[in-house]
């Protein structure tokens, strides 16, 4: 059982300098007795981006959702520069800076894309009531930015293309200044050339700073975009590997038999290494 | 003796049974005895009050049971009040087929039965009721005599699934009749009401207005809830008071509006002159007195099985303006509640 | 920018002028098909009364005449108050089967309190007895709507379930209130709220009072859009052509004015007139005096509260949420909305609108009965359902509810008036029901 702590030996064998922007340790839930998420650790640093991948009920949507605040965790902590935070509903995440862009997109399908982007956080006037103009001009603004064709700001999302409600979907996670972001399975519905715009989006923000958690089952998707992998199998983590280290197949090794390659950090749902058992 | 012991330990039995406080079997005179449906309704407190004064009033004793709304709890009452040696018994039937079956045991151990205010189609028991179909010729008649006997009229009926609304306008058509066929009276609005409900009377009645620019001479409303949503609709248009206004039930407020002069008439089904006369001739039926030669009685066949009984029908009292103290004095209302907002010198019940 | 529109758009060159027309002023196509609906029942029925016995009507019947306007509006108020609250409780995906039972029960309370408590303490007829009692009345009906709403909200019980209950518990609560009994009269101020005469007082406002108020109203409409105009401007939003904003402006205040023209032309019946002018001394001219009615007191809480209802649904946070959690209310909790409080706050809300409509009904009947506004909450449903509100949820306009609960009253009036018998209208009321819902459905999937 190892725990990576900020100041030890990064896994990827680069010694960063200060604490993580996120480290959750140690974390486990279960659910009417399953269990989950089964004492997982993982760690992201500022500008970069961390995919996780497994297979369906791995556990990593799971782990990412305790994060956001959308479940509550039974054991573990999380850390956001080194310092411990509570997070127990999505208001809270909000509120640390870190957002998220779910698998289903979590749009209100029948209001525009202004009213979802700016869900919870709606701007008033000085009276009070809401200033749709103004929300509407930021949206026009953020979706200029995102998604340049984008015209159909009087529609309720529902009519939008997969694409465009994605465009709509990340603007909301980036418009209020995230620190973290979190993506779940952000191109699940996506065509290969609104595919390539997220990618590029996610290279923006790896720039500006921001650090990113990739969940996905596609592993291409994630070794063109992460700088470091880490694998899930039965709610446990398998291993952890810089992209640079490991190749396409040890890490469906890891997905699929949860065998943990040289170039990876073992977990503590990694097979033990032949070489061991011998 | 053997005889005595019996019924002793029948009393005995009931006692535990049925919850009385003392067994009939000890009574002197003859046992009375009442199988209410439910005693939840405040109306029978009212029936019990009379019955129970007539019956102690002649020597005989009075037990009742509370049926509580079931019809089983009821056959079951009906059977331990057979065994505790009442000599009549009187029930207002949860469910008068149901029932039947107590009604042939009482038959069978000799026990005089009286249906009161419910039919039960046996035909060893007497049926005590008001007369149904009476209150409709009533409220017609009263009309006629008090209020107009010519012009346009305007029918507001009970609800449409409620076969007292329909036998409640027969009565009301017998009288008119002849006044509708001499070409005086002149149907200008018949209209059923959901659920009796006053508020549908209103917007029944505001419609009927329009439709004839206010051209109504007088409305007969089948019941007090009704008149009231009809009055209110008269008065919008400031015709209340001018427009004679029938219903029956003896409503508080029915019979202030009735003191306001807004309601001609309200028939009163008195639920006391009903139980007195239910318990004046139980107390006959126990001295011995055959139900076909109690006074007033006759021949009854109209219920869902047309099984005929002896029944004697209460002519319920119309309650106008001139007899407003037979409430009063009845201590049914109180002189305050007939006389609120009344002008005084205008009502002498009001003096 | 348009040509750029135009490509996401590339059935619009080949669009109908009706359809250019609906996008230029953006309009709400429903709605003008359900104003065209309540159109052609009311042209409909004028000229059915016109055969059966004639009158002064429009088309020579009797219900397109001042008077069957004015009372049929009156007879919409209650039901048109509670709709408003319904569509959000739908929208929400949820329902309120109680409304007609908290309804009863607050009438009969507001009743009690009037009659046998503050009538006999302060003085029949003394001007605080109104206020107090319609304050506490709002009070009960918010506190039993806030109680459904922590049932379900907080216990997760399904709103079909608790209302259905309180369906079945508010009626039996009316009934033990007053033992069945009919509490009347109510108090002489009170009784205004209904719309109708107490003594020579109106429960309306009058010729002048009601045309100020049109002007107003037409005032308040060209503010609005002149308005949302400067906001657009400040945003260098594309503008509505002027053209259609003219139309708009011309076409509100033209309706704002008819229906100020037509409630001003129904006048006390002459019974309230001679009264009237006994009581005041005034004398008579021969040829009758003409007082106008206007606008009735019930008529103009519904208004009211159709105007702040739709100001809450469209303009605050709460609104906005309420319409969001309708959408997907997986994606509402997961943007941090409190939909639990939400939940409640809603359901509060009905509570205290049932109750409202409780003071009109009671007002107008001069009485409180238990039976009073049983079932109102099918009406108040399915005028909300005629207006376009989907029971999927997420979908409902507040004038849209209220025009259904129009269009329903109409119907029933409308048949009353001709005499038909009310088995013949329940029949019609119900098929009406189904029928809006079935081209409701048949336009959704032509609009896709």
């Amino acid at each position: 059982m190892t725990t990576h702590h900020h100041g030890h030996k990064h896994p990827t064998g680069v010694l960063r300098s200060g604490p993580p922007l996120i480290a959750m340790t140690d974390i486990s839930i279960a659910f009417g007795g399953i269990k989950a998420v089964d004492h997982a650790s993982v760690d992201l640093y500022p500008g970069e981006v961390v995919g996780l991948l497994g297979h369906n009920g791995a556990g990593k949507s799971t782990l990412i959702k305790i994060l956001s605040g959308a479940y509550k965790r039974d054991h573990g902590d999380i850390f956001i520069n080194g310092e411990k935070v509570e997070i127990s509903n999505p208001r809270d995440a909000k509120a640390l800076g870190i957002e998220t862009i779910y698998q289903t997109l979590a749009l209100a399908d029948n209001v525009d894309a202004a009213a979802n982007l700016y869900l919870g956080r709606e701007l008033r006037t000085s009276w009070g009531t809401l200033d749709d103009v103004a929300m509407e001009a930021e949206c026009r603004k953020v979706m200029g930015r995102l998604n340049p064709n984008f015209r159909r700001f009087k529609e309720p999302v529902k009519a939008l293309s997969g694409g465009q409600r994605q465009s709509v979907a990340i603007a909301r996670a980036i418009h209020f200044n995230a620190r973290i972001l979190i993506m779940d399975e952000p191109t699940a519905a996506l065509g290969p050339q609104e595919t390539a715009q997220v990618g590029e989006l996610i290279k923006q923000l790896k720039a500006e700073g921001i650090g990113i958690f990739l969940i996905s089952h596609d592993i291409h998707d994630v070794f063109d975009l992460a700088d470091r992998v880490t694998v899930m199998k039965n709610g446990r983590v398998v291993g952890t590997a810089r992209t640079t280290d490991v190749d396409h197949d040890e890490v469906l090794g890891m997905i699929i038999a949860g065998k943990c390659p040289p170039g990876a950090v073992p977990g503590p749902g990694a097979l033990q290494s032949p070489a061991a058992a011998a | 003796m053997y005889r005595k012991i019996l019924t002793l330990a029948a009393g005995a039995v009931a006692l535990a049974a049925a919850s009385l406080a003392t067994s009939p079997a000890m009574a002197a005179g003859k046992n009375i005895c009442v199988s209410w449906k439910t005693f939840q309704e405040e109306r029978w407190k009212t029936d019990e009050a009379a019955i129970k004064a007539v019956v102690e009033a002649a020597g005989n004793k009075y037990f009742s049971a509370d049926a509580q709304g079931s019809a089983a709890k009821q056959q079951a009452d009906i059977e331990g009040l057979i065994t505790q040696g009442c000599n009549v018994i009187l029930v207002v039937a949860f469910d008068s087929d149901a029932i039947l079956p107590a009604f042939q045991a009482a038959a069978d151990a000799g026990v005089k039965m009286i249906s009161y205010d419910v039919l039960v189609e046996h035909p060893d028991a007497l049926y005590v009721t008001f007369d149904n179909v009476g209150v409709g010729r009533l409220m017609a008649s009263t009309m006629l005599e008090k209020g107009r006997q010519d012009g346009n009229f305007a029918f507001i009926k009970g609800d449409k699934g409620d076969p007292n609304a329909t036998f409640l306008f027969q009565g009301i058509m017998e009288v008119l009749k002849p006044n509708i066929d001499a070409g005086k009276i002149k149907n200008v609005c018949e209209t059923f009401t959901d659920g009796w409900k006053p508020d549908a009377a209103q917007k029944n009645m505001e419609q009927c207005l329009t439709s004839v620019n206010n051209k109504v001479d007088a409305v007969i409303s089948e019941n007090d809830g009704m008149a009231g949503g009809v009055v209110a609709a008269l008065e919008a248009q400031g015709l209340a008071g001018t427009v004679p206004v029938t219903g029956q039930d003896g409503d508080k407020a029915a019979l202030n509006r009735v003191a306001l002069g807004t309601q001609l008439v309200s028939v009163w089904k008195d639920s006391r002159v009903l139980g007195k006369a239910a318990a004046e001739f139980a107390n006959m039926i126990a001295d011995g007195k055959a139900n076909s030669d109690i006074p007033g009685v006759g021949k009854f066949n109209s219920g869902a099985k047309g099984v005929e009984v002896n029944a004697v029908l209460i002519a319920p009292n119309p309650i106008t303006k001139a007899n407003l103290n037979d409430v009063i004095d009845g201590g049914w209302v109180t002189k305050e509640e007939v006389c609120a907002g009344v002008a005084a010198g205008t009502v002498d019940a009001c003096k | 920018m348009a040509a750029i529109d135009n490509t996401q758009n590339p059935g619009m060159a080949q669009e109908g002028t009706l359809k250019r027309f609906l996008r230029a002023t953006e309009i709400d196509s429903r709605m003008l098909g359900m104003l065209g609906a309540l159109l052609a029942i009311w042209a409909g029925f004028d000229l059915a009364s016109a055969f059966v016995r004639g009158g002064d009507g429009l088309l020579g019947g009797t219900f397109l005449t001042p008077r069957n306007l004015w009372i049929l509006l009156v007879q919409t108020s209650s039901i048109a108050v509670m709709t408003t609250g319904m569509v959000l409780i739908i929208v929400m995906r949820h329902i309120d089967l109680s409304v007609g039972s908290v309804l009863g029960f607050t009438a009969v309370c507001i009743g009690t309190m009037q009659v046998y408590w503050l009538g006999p303490a302060l003085g029949v007829g003394h001007p605080a007895i109104w206020i107090i009692t319609l304050i506490l009345g709002l009070a009960l009906g918010a506190a039993i709507g806030a109680l459904h709403g922590t049932l379900i909200a907080y216990f997760g019980i399904p709103s079909f379930i608790v209302t259905l209950g309180g369906l079945i518990v508010w009626r039996g609560a009316a009934w033990s209130v007053i033992r069945g009994e009919t509490v009347a009269p109510m108090d002489k101020n009170f009784k205004l709220i209904g719309g109708g005469i107490s003594g020579i007082t109106p429960g309306s406002i009058g010729a002048t009072a009601s045309w100020i108020l049109g002007l107003l109203i037409c005032a308040a409409i060209l503010a609005l859009i002149w308005n949302g105009r400067q906001q657009r401007k400040r945003f260098n939003f594309t503008l509505k052509p002027v053209w259609a904003e003219v139309l708009l402006a011309a076409a509100g205040c033209a309706a704002v004015i008819g229906i100020t023209w037509v409630l001003n032309a129904y006048y006390w019946p002459k019974g309230v007139v001679d009264r009237w002018a006994q009581q005041t001394g005034a004398t008579i001219p021969p040829e009758g005096l003409n007082i106008s009615f206007g606008y009735s007191i019930p008529v103009l809480i519904a208004l009211f509260v159709g105007v702040a209802m739709t100001f809450v649904a469209n303009r605050t946070r709460f609104g906005r949420y309420i319409y969001a959690i309708g959408g997907n209310p997986e994606a509402a909790e997961l943007a941090g909305i409190n939909t639990k409080k939400i939940t409640l706050m809603v359901f509060s809300l009905m509570g205290m609108l049932a109750a409202i409509s409780a003071s009109i009904s009671s007002a107008r009947l001069d009485s409180a009965t238990n039976a009073l506004g049983q079932f109102d909450e099918l009406y108040v449903i399915a005028a909300a359902v005629i207006g376009g509100t989907s029971l999927a949820g997420g979908l409902g306009t507040i004038y849209g509810a209220m025009l259904g609960a129009l269009v329903m009253q109409s119907l029933q009036s409308g048949m009353t008036l001709l005499n038909f018998e009310s088995a013949t209208k329940d029949m019609v009321v119900g098929c009406v029901l189904v029928f809006a819902v079935f081209v409701d459905q048949v336009y959704q999937r032509r609009v896709k």
